[in-house]
């Protein structure tokens, strides 16, 4: 299996305090990553190094391109990132509320496209193409997640669990080679978790990598092929989801906060 | 030439550091910019004014209740204007912020018309024309000795306010956070009306001061004023009252010597030039902390 | 792009035509004054104005307070050009447009960066010093003593033997031409609102983070709307300057960035539609006020107090305007909300 994306020695200090620290793990093509640790382990943190919203401290973070090339992605500007080919969601659900569900997948398509204000204004052959292709792909990234029907609603009145959908269909909607979701099933019912998690697998199905962070532990076990634990920003263990869950020293991170790990 | 552009700088530094803090403080509480309290600057020199020819009071008195009287300013316009918005978006506040400087400069050129009045010289004390010192060649006059005292009076006492009570102890922490300060037991709208109170009382004093110094009152006074005191504060870094003091000295000699020996044409554009270097050299200013509230956008 | 609130519009296309036909016939017919004509100079002045200015607030959710240093540089471009190269006016409205566009640039590229209270100070001051430099520099603009003798906008027919045809004073030949670059303004706005530029635009008024993730590079962006906006005010002041023909640095106070602020407040921030009802009601009320205020014994500057009032009263009553996208308003409500009662948030959680 080849690697996609390299993380070596990533370390994140925020004034006094160390979020990560010398963090080192690969994530391969192809596969599903789990990314798990208890609150305030610095999973986030890191998804925000990868991403471009903070500026490691140290280390290097290597995404391998389409082309085979090499690419080291710490302190990219995350517009560069998502070009690139890494999309994220975030814990907090960051839609553009007050637009359309279709427009919000449409702003995904942002980095792929070129038109700008004289094309928009004339109305070019290019621009009017390229707005038809906007729409189509739109329109097929939300029937790929299962929102159809509901292009012009705004999106702050959809109901929790398809906005999180929408997140991810966003997400797909720049084209990424890895997809990094955070904690996509908090706040889901059973059901909802089902239906997050067919969705991951058909995602990973199309092509597309994905690194997850998540508490619900069901669903790290579901569908993750492989575990990453992160504690007090620190690898701890790396396995299959089943071997991680009786690592002694995974359980006991976890110990007290309740995350049993029955399955 | 140079101690005479030297002390007209302290001298006029001074009063833009009494009208910085109180923007600067406001801004400490509710991060907001009251663009309203360039008025409560004029509205004290203006309830001055009145005092001493419609009442003829004795000076002091008069500048006591002009003090008064720009704290009632200040916690009104907060409980009228500004409190019920204080969930509303940063927008709003600000729009509504511009909408009462207008308002009431507006509401003040009615009461007391467009044109400049003059300040009663008669019923200053007599002594204040006369020098009462020489510093390095140049006289300085019993009023503008006056005014380096108030300020610096004034200054003190809100000093040993903020950090020596209870109730400054309590401003500091609602600056700070204040989520944490409620639920501390601190009543927040009471602090910010304290904080308007005191704002508007050191607005009002360099009103007057300034009334009587360049011997002219009129509506629009604030404007600038408040612009350059605002400059200043940004200058000392929003949010921080020491730096409001500093930046309001560091201005006002700033400009007098930029007008005394560049061009005096562009006395008003020091301000504004300073106020754009900093904000886009060094944003949080000499003591300024960029608090997370600065960041984010409206 | 359709932002839902558009639907409602939509039904209304016929009223927006009907609006349309009322305008184009208005000049012509019998009970029009010159008075009347005068105000629709103005109204429509001001849409264009409003229009322009509603890119930055509006579609990107940042203050601009310095709105009339453009209005400012495009009417003193478009001055001193007439006076002292005896430009045509057809050439001077795109000149002035890209002069307004050179100077957004300029201002906006070091600026934009900062936040939102930031910015909105720096665009002040910047329009501020706009007027400084017009007053002092009296060896370019006359300074405080005016630049009069502006000709008016002329049509040229003279290549064909016909007469050379001037657009002046309150004139119906004006306010079509006002008219034409209220329809110019608006036939931009609405391309660029349904185009990938404006929903890059509402992307980071409604979340920068979320913006930034899927690719658009904030600084160019807002650079863009500030140029673009930039270039409208320009283009608004070139005409005032040939409609005026006397220019004076007092004509650009602050209070005229305040009142086109206003009107887009008042109309619905971001909606075009209700941006030109909110110049049309300001305008109005202005108007009105001129000619009721010293009915009262009150000097006509005082109407900016009622300005002052109407913005005060609609913030606190109407925040999203008279005609608000609807989205917008949920988010005004929703941004409301979570602000109240930090007490019960942190214990809720």
């Amino acid at each position: 299996m080849k690697p996609i994306l390299e993380i070596k020695e990533l370390s994140k200090n925020f004034g006094g305090v160390t979020a990560l620290s010398k963090v080192s793990f690969s994530i391969y093509e192809g596969e599903i990553l789990g990314l798990i640790g208890p609150n305030g382990a610095g999973k986030t943190t890191l998804f925000n190094c990868v991403a471009g919203v903070d500026k490691p401290t140290s280390g290097r973070i290597t995404f391998h391109a389409r082309n085979g090339g090499e690419v080291s992605v710490g302190g990219k500007k995350p517009e560069h990132v998502t070009a690139l080919g890494i999309a994220r969601t975030f814990q907090n659900i960051r839609l553009f509320d007050a637009l359309s569900v279709l427009d919000n997948v449409k702003i995904g398509r942002h980095c792929r496209t070129k038109s700008n204000f004289f094309g928009a204004v004339l109305r070019t052959g290019f621009q009017r193409r390229e707005e038809r292709e906007i729409e189509e792909s739109s329109r097929e990234v939300l029937a790929f997640t299962g929102l159809t029907d509901r292009y012009e609603e705004v999106a702050s009145a959809l109901p929790y669990g398809d906005q999180r959908r929408l997140e991810i269909a966003r997400a797909l909607a720049t084209e990424p080679r890895l997809l990094m979701l955070d904690e996509p099933a908090a706040g889901m019912n059973p059901q909802e978790s089902k239906d997050l998690m067919n969705l991951i697998l058909r995602i990973r199905n199309k092509g597309v990598t994905v690194l997850l962070i998540e508490h619900d532990m069901k669903v790290v076990m579901g569908i993750c092929e492989r575990v990453v634990v992160i504690n007090h920003g620190s690898w701890l263990a790396e396995a299959g989801p089943h071997e991680v869950a009786k690592d002694p020293k995974v359980i006991e991170a976890y110990l007290g906060s309740g995350a049993a790990v029955a399955s | 030439m140079f101690i005479e552009l030297l002390l007209n700088g302290l001298t006029i530094g001074g009063i833009y550091a009494l009208i910085a803090v109180g923007y600067t403080m406001v801004y400490g509480v509710i991060q907001l910019i009251n663009f309203a309290h360039g008025e409560i600057y004029m509205l004290g020199a203006f309830f001055a004014l009145t005092f001493l020819t419609a009442l003829h009071l004795p000076f002091y008195a008069a500048f006591g209740l002009a003090m008064l009287l720009g704290a009632l300013c200040g916690v009104l316009l907060d409980i009228i204007a500004y409190r019920p918005l204080r969930n509303s978006p940063r927008l709003a506040a600000l729009i509504t912020a511009i909408g009462m400087s207008i308002f009431l400069q507006n509401l003040a050129m009615i009461i007391w018309g467009s044109r400049p009045l003059p300040f009663p010289q008669n019923d200053l004390p007599a002594y204040f024309k006369q020098p009462a010192l020489t510093v390095g060649g140049a006289p300085v006059s019993w009023l503008q000795l006056f005014i380096f005292i108030i300020t610096i009076l004034l200054m003190i006492g809100l000093y040993l306010i903020i950090h020596k009570t209870n109730t400054g102890k309590a401003m500091r922490a609602v600056a700070q956070n204040k989520t944490m300060a409620a639920l501390v037991g601190v009543n927040v709208n009471r602090i910010i009306t304290v904080t308007f109170a005191l704002a508007g009382s050191l607005g009002a004093a360099a009103g007057i001061l300034v009334g009587a110094y360049y011997n002219s009152v009129y509506p629009t006074m604030g404007y600038v004023a408040g612009v350059k005191a605002f400059a200043a504060a940004v200058l000392g870094g929003i949010g921080s009252v020491p730096g409001a003091m500093l930046g309001g000295v560091i201005l006002g000699v700033a400009e007098a010597f930029g007008a005394g020996y560049i061009s005096s044409l562009y006395r008003d554009g020091i301000s504004y030039a300073v106020l754009i270097a900093v904000i886009v050299l060094i944003p949080a200013g000499l003591f300024g902390k960029l608090s997370r509230e600065t960041k984010k956008s409206l | 792009m359709v932002e839902t609130g558009r639907r409602k519009f939509d039904k209304s296309a016929s009223l927006k035509l009907a609006a349309l036909a009322v305008a184009l016939v208005l000049p012509i017919l019998p009970f029009t004054s010159e008075y009347l004509i005068h105000v629709c100079i103005l109204i429509f002045l001001y849409m264009v104005l409003a229009l322009g200015l509603n890119v930055v607030p509006g579609f990107n959710g940042l203050l601009d307070l310095g709105y009339v240093g453009f209005y400012g540089i495009g009417a003193y471009t478009a001055g001193l050009l007439t006076v002292n190269f005896g430009l045509s006016y057809w050439l001077i409205m795109p000149l002035a447009a890209i002069n307004g566009a050179i100077w957004g640039v300029l201002l906006g590229a070091p600026t934009l960066r900062l936040t939102g209270d930031y910015f909105a100070i720096v665009t002040f001051g910047f329009s501020e010093l706009v007027v400084l430099v017009i007053t002092n520099e009296i060896w370019l603009t006359r300074g405080p003593l005016g630049l009069p003798g502006i000709e008016p906008v002329s049509i040229d027919f003279s290549w064909f033997g016909g007469p050379v045809w001037y657009l002046e004073g309150d004139t119906p030949g004006v306010y079509y031409l006002i008219l034409a670059m209220v329809l110019l303004t608006l036939f931009v706005m609405t391309r660029v609102q349904n185009s990938r530029l404006g929903r890059a635009w509402f992307a980071i008024r409604d979340d920068e983070l979320a913006a930034v993730s899927c690719g658009v590079n904030l600084l160019r962006y807002k650079v863009i709307a500030f140029a673009i906006s930039a270039a409208f005010g320009a283009l608004g002041g070139s005409f005032y300057a040939r409609w005026v023909s006397v220019l004076s640095p007092t004509d650009f106070a602050f209070w005229e960035s305040f009142l086109v602020l206003c009107m887009i407040v008042l109309g619905g921030l971001g909606n075009i539609w209700g941006v030109l009802i909110g110049a049309t009601a300001l305008v109005s009320l202005g108007e009105i006020l001129r000619v009721v205020l010293p009915l009262v014994g009150l000097p006509m500057n005082v109407r900016f107090l009622f300005y002052g009032l109407i913005m005060v009263l609609t913030m606190r009553l109407r925040p999203a305007g008279l005609l608000p996208i609807p989205a917008v308003a949920e988010r005004m409500r929703i941004v409301g909300a979570r602000r109240k009662k930090p007490v019960a948030k942190v214990f809720n959680k």
